[in-house]
């Protein structure tokens, strides 16, 4: 009985941690060719190990670090201090949330996110009289 | 042995760096600071383990590639060099200048120097690079490993 609900509290300390030690991983935010693009700073994330989900407008971006450490090991300093990464970004309704595009190169995420058709900017030709 | 390195320490929480910039500026930092050390969250970042056999230096520098860093080790003082371009600078002639909405992230040139212990085989040391991390293993000199003693039966 003891070691049931040990198991249980240890359980939910590592899960609460997992949820706090997440890093906020730095990016840029820039606009072009009618797409916003969003470029995020993710070392040690692989394709494999990184989920990007956009739910009711909140985009989120977590990946968990693949760091090959040998056996062992013990910390004389540490910088980053977590196993992953974690921040979500609200998407205004201009933007298409089916044509997002990802690619990650190098510990590197870059995001596209293109505008809905109808909010494109366009030129408007003026006629002349 | 590695006093030296835990001058270094930081806070646990990343998240919150920017309370504490912000708590830094109305409390200067009292004490000692290490003479190399700079401000919390500076890039690349840098984790050092140590097992029996050497140590481990992790770089993680997102964004750069394998020939972008140059690593030195002299006096026992690990230095990392290198430069980081700005994303797809594709500014076309006479455009106007793309709108920037956020720009956290780091560009331009950087130095690092950590302290290491003594006694690591600079010679044996070798670089790896994955997904923007860097893992430098310096092996600690033979003489300096742990050994096992054999007991002999009198």
């Amino acid at each position: 009985m003891n070691e049931v609900t040990k198991k249980e509290s240890t359980q939910e300390v590592a899960n609460r941690q997992r949820r706090e030690d997440a890093l906020l991983p730095p990016v840029d935010i820039y606009e072009e060719d009618n797409a916003l693009h969003l470029v995020a700073d993710l070392p040690g994330v692989t394709r494999e190990s990184l989920s990007i989900e956009v739910d009711s407008g909140v985009m989120s971006i977590e990946g968990e670090v693949q760091l090959d450490m040998p056996e062992g090991i013990t910390a004389t300093y540490a910088e980053v201090r977590a196993q992953r990464f974690a921040r979500r970004f609200t998407l205004s309704h201009e933007i298409d949330a089916e044509a997002i595009e990802a690619r990650v190169d190098n510990g590197v995420l870059h995001l596209v996110l293109p505008k809905q058709d109808s909010h494109r900017s366009r030129r408007i030709e003026v006629k002349a009289a | 042995m590695f006093e030296d390195l835990r001058r270094f320490d930081t806070g646990p929480f990343q998240g919150l760096d920017w309370v504490r910039q912000l708590m830094d500026g109305f409390f200067p930092e009292s004490g000692i600071a290490d003479i190399r050390s700079v401000p919390r969250g500076s890039y690349p970042m840098i984790n050092v383990g140590h097992t029996d056999d050497g140590v481990y230096v992790y770089v993680f520098a997102a964004g750069l590639s394998a020939a972008d860093l140059e690593v030195s080790l002299q006096d026992n003082v690990l230095t990392l060099r290198g430069k980081r371009e700005t994303v797809a600078p594709e500014q076309k002639e006479g455009e106007a200048k793309r709108p920037y909405f956020r720009r956290e992230r780091f560009s331009g040139e950087f130095a690092r120097s950590i302290a290491l212990p003594d006694g690591l085989n600079a010679d044996l040391s070798e670089a790896r690079f994955r997904n923007g991390v860097f893992e430098i293993h310096l092996p600690k000199r033979e003489e300096l490993k742990p050994r096992r003693i054999e007991i002999k039966a009198a």
